[in-house]
């Protein structure tokens, strides 16, 4: 069985491209992919950010044209299409190894437009989950699916990818974290109004802040403000009282003489005593006297002291990124051996059928001769089973093993050629029909619950890409 | 018994890597194990205090046998006050800290003879254990006091250098100073005082005038100053960081230092 992965991204397609191939229900599409003799199993990831079609299948060439007609005619609709790129010329393809890496790569953010942002694992399993409840996905996708959120989850406890972040609002909140022990407590001001400001209180309040007071020059901007975050308004005029029980202030009015100037700072902080205020000054020019950051317990950040650690941080993460990269390459030779052990199962399957096939007609043709009563029959039974079986068990622990290392091992001819397995007159080979039938069967199989505990059919909570 | 220290010594070792291990990878489940094993190195020490009295140890106001206590007594409180506030990385100061005085408690264990004349009964118990009780304190107030002082710098910096592991909020730092060294504070004048009541019951007399004596008594007076300084609201948090850290290296050199020189 071969993995190949055809998708787009957002290095590879602009939006307007994307977007044409962002079908809203995919089942139905994926179903009918499935259903035709190139495509074993299925798996489509889309996000505004990327769509990746993972297959799995026995003719990759013809798969190949049979995911580029799905893309063109399954997926998107014909006339929003017609006056875009070809598929070529926006997409790439991965097969097998490279498919496995990009798969792995994609669940643990180190392909992502943010580098270690989190949403892209439950878009992946939201993926995972449609086709399995489709019934396009079967052990091989299943298995890789199972592994990429493990490596994901490894990605994520051994590096430091997701740790830091990487936009000015959450430097905002990690700042305070590191200043305040508990945000539900605390209080916090708003001067003026601006999108960063906003959404960097936004930030704030997902993490507890609850007490939140918005100052305006105009009261009936602070009321509309007010009314955005769940806040109590007042004019300018209270900023003098508001200030010393404010322990976060949020900064970005106009004006040429700082309205946070020093002498009304140091005398809030005198009457805070030793709890500490963290100024978040985003205005142009800044809202907070610059003598106010040599003040012991005010702790100051403008927009380019916040963007430089955002800065930093995505520095850091890229420099883990590297770390993840090796822990991709380490599932992937994992996924990969596995994979190759998979050829030996057909044969070993064989194998035992064979023997099994053999062994029920000697118990047979002896019990017709002795006349065993039927617990002795049983006994024969159980006992003829342990015999076939510890005599099987090096030889198929042995062609395993060598498979996963070996690939297409000789090993496999050899076993074929001594159990003449390919011969239809050797003795048994009337079970191999049957032991066909159900391998096609198992062949579309529901793909199982994984290992990790992940349960693709119960709903997740992360928000998209 | 000394042998059971050195086993304490070598959990607490093992938990302080283990922390540290965890707080550098990130490795949470790590970190939490870590903390079960400061507890079970506690747990282990406390054994080897209940045999305290089964041999010929050292007596119990020997500089080895109060430098245990301040190791165990601490590694209690830190565990005491994690209940209280989040203070992420603790177990990876707090457990090299006990091991190393643990370690140097036990090595000079043998060497310090029978029991001294006169340190026998409740007093001498109650001083050591009170003293002991104090100094730890005011050692995890100092410890707080240098943490503060590292993340104040780094958030002041322009531009604040991002943290490189996670440590405990400057106002978590700040409650520890002002819990530890308020309690602190209170024990080691508890300490001083049973001392004097043991020298008077001993001795018939309060003062010996020994450098011990003198160097304690003026640690007394400084922190007393630095208790109602910050009682006054007349310390900030960073003076009042700054200010434990250096009482506290006052203190050693009265409790430790002095001891050795003499």
């Amino acid at each position: 069985m071969k993995i190949l992965l055809i998708g787009m991204n957002h290095r590879t397609a602009p939006v307007e491209v994307r977007e044409r191939y962002a079908a809203q229900d995919p089942g139905p599409a994926l179903r009918k992919l499935v259903a035709s003799d190139e495509i074993g199993e299925a798996v489509l990831v889309s996000t505004c950010n990327r769509v990746d079609l993972v297959v799995a299948t026995t003719r990759v060439e013809d798969a190949v044209l049979r995911v580029h007609r799905f893309f063109r005619q399954d997926l998107a609709d014909a006339d929003a299409v017609a006056d875009s790129p070809s598929i070529d010329e926006v997409s790439y393809e991965h097969r097998d190894r490279e498919a496995v890496c990009h798969v792995f790569r994609v669940a643990s953010s180190l392909d992502s437009m943010v580098v270690g942002e989190p949403q892209i694992l439950g878009q992946m399993k939201d993926a995972y989950r449609l086709a399995v409840e489709n019934r396009c996905c079967g052990p091989v996708l299943a298995r890789l699916f199972q592994r990429a959120f493990a490596t994901a989850k490894r990605v994520k406890n051994e590096t430091r990818i997701a740790q830091r972040p990487v936009s000015v609002a959450r430097v905002g909140v990690e700042l305070a974290g590191q200043i305040f022990e508990d945000l539900a407590d605390k209080r916090a001001l708003l001067l003026g109004a601006g999108e960063m400001i906003e959404l960097a209180l936004f930030a704030l309040q997902r993490e507890g802040l609850r007490d939140v007071h918005v100052v305006n020059r105009t009261f009936a901007n602070a009321e509309e403000l007010a009314e955005r975050f769940a806040a109590t308004p007042h004019p300018l005029d209270e900023l003098e009282t508001l200030l010393p029980e404010s322990d976060v202030v949020l900064a970005c009015v106009g004006g040429e003489r700082p309205p946070l100037h020093y002498a009304l700072v140091k005398r809030a902080l005198d009457e805070r005593r030793s709890r500490p205020a963290f100024f978040i000054d985003l205005g142009v020019p800044r809202n907070v006297d610059a003598r106010v950051e040599g003040l012991d317990n005010a702790y100051v950040y403008d927009m380019d002291d916040l963007q430089s650690v955002a800065d930093a941080n995505a520095g850091e993460r890229r420099r883990e990124s590297d770390r993840g990269e090796h822990i991709v390459v380490e599932e992937q030779v994992a996924f990969d051996a596995w994979l190759t052990g998979l050829r030996a199962v057909p044969t070993i399957r064989h194998v035992r059928a064979r023997a099994e096939q053999i062994r029920d007609g000697e118990v047979a043709r002896l019990a017709g001769r002795l006349d065993l009563a039927p617990s002795q029959l049983e006994g024969v039974h159980q006992l003829t089973r342990a015999i076939v079986n510890k005599i099987l068990h090096a030889p198929v622990a042995h062609l395993r093993n060598e498979t996963e290392e070996n690939g297409d091992a000789p090993v496999l001819e050899v076993v074929r050629a001594i159990f003449a397995l390919d011969d239809e007159g050797a003795p048994g080979a009337e079970a191999d029909a049957a032991l066909r039938a159900e391998m096609e069967r198992n062949r579309l199989r529901h793909a199982r619950i994984p290992e990790d505990g992940f349960d693709p059919t119960e709903p997740d909570d992360e928000a998209d890409e | 018994m000394v042998e059971i220290h050195q086993l304490a010594a070598a959990i607490y070792l093992a938990a302080g890597i283990g922390a540290l291990v965890g707080v550098v990878l990130p490795a949470p489940r790590m970190s939490r194990g870590a903390a079960w094993g400061l507890g079970f190195g506690a747990i282990v020490q406390a054994l080897a205090f209940a045999t305290l009295h089964g041999g010929d140890g050292p007596p119990i106001n020997s500089l080895p046998v109060v430098l245990a206590w301040c190791a165990w007594l601490g590694v209690l409180f830190a565990m005491l006050l994690a209940l209280r506030v989040r203070l992420p990385g603790l177990t990876a100061v707090v457990g090299p800290l006990a091991f190393l005085s643990v370690f140097v408690a036990s090595v000079g264990w043998d060497r310090s003879g029978a029991a001294e004349e006169g340190v026998t009964g409740a007093w001498p118990h109650i001083h050591v254990l009170l003293s002991s009780g104090g100094v730890s304190l005011l050692g995890i107030a100092g410890l707080a006091g240098l943490v503060f002082l590292y993340e104040h710098r780094r958030l002041k910096a322009k531009p604040p250098t991002p943290a490189r592991i996670p440590l405990p909020s400057l106002e978590a730092l700040d409650r520890v100073n002002v819990v530890s060294t308020s309690v602190g504070f209170s024990l080691l004048s508890l300490g001083i005082a049973t001392g004097m009541v043991w020298l008077y019951d001993a001795e018939g007399r309060i003062w010996t005038g020994t450098s011990h004596a003198t160097w304690m008594v003026i640690s007394w007076v400084i922190y007393a100053g630095l208790v109602i300084a910050r009682t006054a609201g007349r310390q900030g948090a960073r003076q009042a960081a700054a200010s434990a850290l250096a009482g506290f290296a006052f203190l050693v050199f009265g409790v430790m230092g002095v001891g050795v020189m003499s």
